[in-house]
């Protein structure tokens, strides 16, 4: 089966890997040029946290993220590039201030678990002790903790070369805008392209064709910090959006993300940049002597139940919405749409997500 | 019905816009709760300018009042600006005007607000004042041409409900035939109901309902403790007493029973 696929950030990638792995000749189309540092895939931290994003997310968020964990420990590796990846849980802290909000993270969890037990293990509630065992640099600078069991993050840049990296069949096309596509076919500036099958993955690009997609804006920070040592995401109460510290390989530290309702693409605004870094600079005060390697802004596209979309029609399916969920679904949305393309059958939880006829 | 400005309502529960888990949830919140006029943040949640026409375009499919609000300014001239900004953009002349005099917990700044409220108010617009209780910065409100007030309950987010409680009444009474609107500090439905019990016209809230577990459920239950409120308020509630006094007749009793 002869395949287009029309955009080269996470889904669209995720989706050739898959499709070229099962034996498809695939054909990228991206307007942009390779790595596509200037999309929200590129500018995503990568944390793979279906509980603690539950708190204000759907419970079809979290069953996709689950599902998404175990294919990233099946999948990756098998990629012919190392991605760095961990699997060691999220801790959750919270200033004296925040501390109503530090409860209610746990309870707006813990509701919909109540209701759902399939969703994930409750939070459970780390004393000052257990907190210091589990991450020494914070001792004896929180009282309490929340610890989630079996989130994960992963190196999102990583992830997007090695999936391109590893594929055999699939051509990628980079500056090359399509004009027009339908079902079956695809229009560049020189000519019109036959295939059996066009995936749109074009995320926000895609506006015309989904009304009620917006974005939604969100702003992150690099920092090098070798004084700072931390064995996994924390995720720090903030009366406005969830805000979290990534440690990565090599001193290097990501805190984000602000979620604005704004389409707006300017760089990183002050008061943004001034919450995440104090974020930072507050969880540990050694933060002050970091390096500010990188600020970034960007868009995720979004429906406005922050739900994934997929919409199906003979010869064209579309996918959208990804939200802040992109590293955290997207392969179980890609393993979606390669059982849809094969007509194999689909797990029921996931049949909410696909709509069929036009977007 | 319920008379702001020029408009009427049925509905005495204004809702903001902020911090539910999806405009979905929030869409749904609104129209479950019956309420006819909305908060919108300019600063945040702009259309065009700042970006945000998508978020814009689903507040206005709901057909409700939009009333600006001001928030996060700190000073008289961001405020003035804000709201001439907000005209325009939401084509208005309502603002819910904020000068936040205390960072920390979000007080408003009496003297700065009714020197912006002044000034806006000679510009044509609509100002409902988010005031603290106090009844002399009420008066000069009233005094420089606004026609509704705002005072707050607790500080912005705290949920603690209607502090002073004297205050709140002496300004229902004091004040009689001023819309007065809670705004602020609004955490449970029987905080709401407490001050349409007061006789205040209305109630203003947003985080209760947004960061609750079920924001459309939730959002309901404002609508019937402040209906409950309001009905009771014009029922007239029976004056409180420190002594027990019998429902039944006690005529009947024998004298050794009763109690001096």
């Amino acid at each position: 089966m002869d395949i287009a696929i029309i955009g080269a950030g996470l889904i669209g990638r995720w989706c050739a890997y898959l499709l070229d792995r099962a034996g498809h000749p695939v054909s990228v189309f991206e307007q942009g040029a390779d790595p596509l540092d200037t999309s929200c895939s590129w500018v995503g931290a990568g944390m793979l946290a279906p509980l603690s994003e539950l708190e204000w997310a759907e419970p079809l968020i979290s069953q996709l993220g689950w599902h998404a964990l175990s294919l990233y420990e099946k999948i990756l590796p098998q990629l012919e590039q190392s991605v760095f990846f961990q699997r060691n849980d999220t801790l959750v802290v919270a200033h004296h201030q925040d501390r109503p909000d530090f409860e209610a993270f746990a309870q707006r969890i813990n509701h919909k678990l109540d209701n759902q037990p399939d969703l994930g293990e409750k939070p459970v509630l780390l004393d000052r002790i257990r907190l210091q065992k589990m991450e020494p640099a914070l001792a004896n600078r929180f009282e309490q903790g929340w610890w989630i069991k079996g989130e994960g993050q992963v190196n999102g840049r990583a992830l997007l070369s090695a999936l391109m990296a590893s594929t055999h069949r699939t051509t990628w096309h980079w500056h090359t805008p399509t004009t027009a596509f339908g079902p079956g076919w695809v229009e560049t500036q020189s000519q019109k392209h036959r295939f059996d099958t066009v995936l749109d993955c074009r995320g926000l690009m895609a506006r015309d064709d989904f009304k009620s997609l917006r974005g939604v804006r969100g702003e992150l920070i690099h920092l090098r910090c070798p004084e700072v040592s931390l064995n996994r995401p924390v995720r720090m109460i903030h009366p406005r959006f969830p805000l979290y510290i990534v440690p990565r390989p090599e001193n290097h530290f990501i805190i984000g993300a602000t979620s604005i309702e704004s389409e707006e693409m300017e760089p990183v605004h002050l008061r943004s940049a001034m919450e995440l870094l104090s974020t930072a600079y507050s969880l540990h005060p050694a933060f002050a002597e970091a390096t500010i390697l990188e600020m970034r802004a960007q868009c995720r596209p979004a429906f406005p139940d922050n739900l994934p979309k997929i919409v199906q029609q003979p010869g064209l399916i579309r996918i959208n919405g990804l939200y802040r969920h992109g590293f955290l679904i997207g392969p179980a949305l890609a393993e979606i749409i390669v059982k849809l393309l094969g007509n194999a059958s689909l797990d029921p939880r996931w049949s909410g997500l696909i709509t069929t006829g036009a977007a | 019905m319920f008379k702001l400005g020029e408009k009427s309502f049925h509905s005495r529960l204004l809702l903001g816009t902020a911090l539910y888990p999806s405009p979905q949830i929030m869409m749904d919140a609104i129209q479950a709760s019956g309420t006819q006029i909305v908060t919108v943040s300019l600063r945040r949640q702009a259309p065009q300018q700042a970006g945000g026409q998508k978020f814009w375009d689903l507040i206005r499919s709901l057909k409700v009042e939009v009333l600006p609000n001001t928030a996060g300014c700190h000073s008289v001239q961001e405020a003035v600006t804000t709201a001439q900004m907000a005209r325009d953009l939401f084509e208005t002349n309502w603002v819910k005007l904020e000068v936040i005099g205390d960072e920390y917990n979000l007080q408003p700044d009496p003297f700065g607000l009714v020197e912006a409220a002044r000034t806006l108010v000679q510009q044509g617009f609509e100002v409902f004042p988010y005031c603290t209780d106090d009844l002399v910065v009420c008066q000069r409100l009233l005094g420089v041409g606004c026609r509704i007030l705002m005072p707050w309950g607790s500080p912005i987010g705290t949920g603690l409900g209607i502090l002073n409680l004297y205050q709140a009444r002496v300004l229902r009474e004091r004040l009689e035939n001023v819309p007065l609107i809670l705004d602020a500090g609004v955490g449970k439905p029987s905080h709401a109901a407490q001050a349409m019990e007061l006789g205040y016209d209305g109630v203003l809230l947003n985080t209760a309902v947004a960061q609750s577990q079920d924001p459309v459920a939730m959002a309901r239950a404002f609508a019937m403790a402040i209906d409950a409120g309001r009905v009771a308020h014009q029922a007239g509630l029976i004056p409180a007493r420190d002594l027990a006094k019998p429902s039944t007749p006690v005529t009947g009793t024998p004298f050794w029973h009763q109690k001096a």
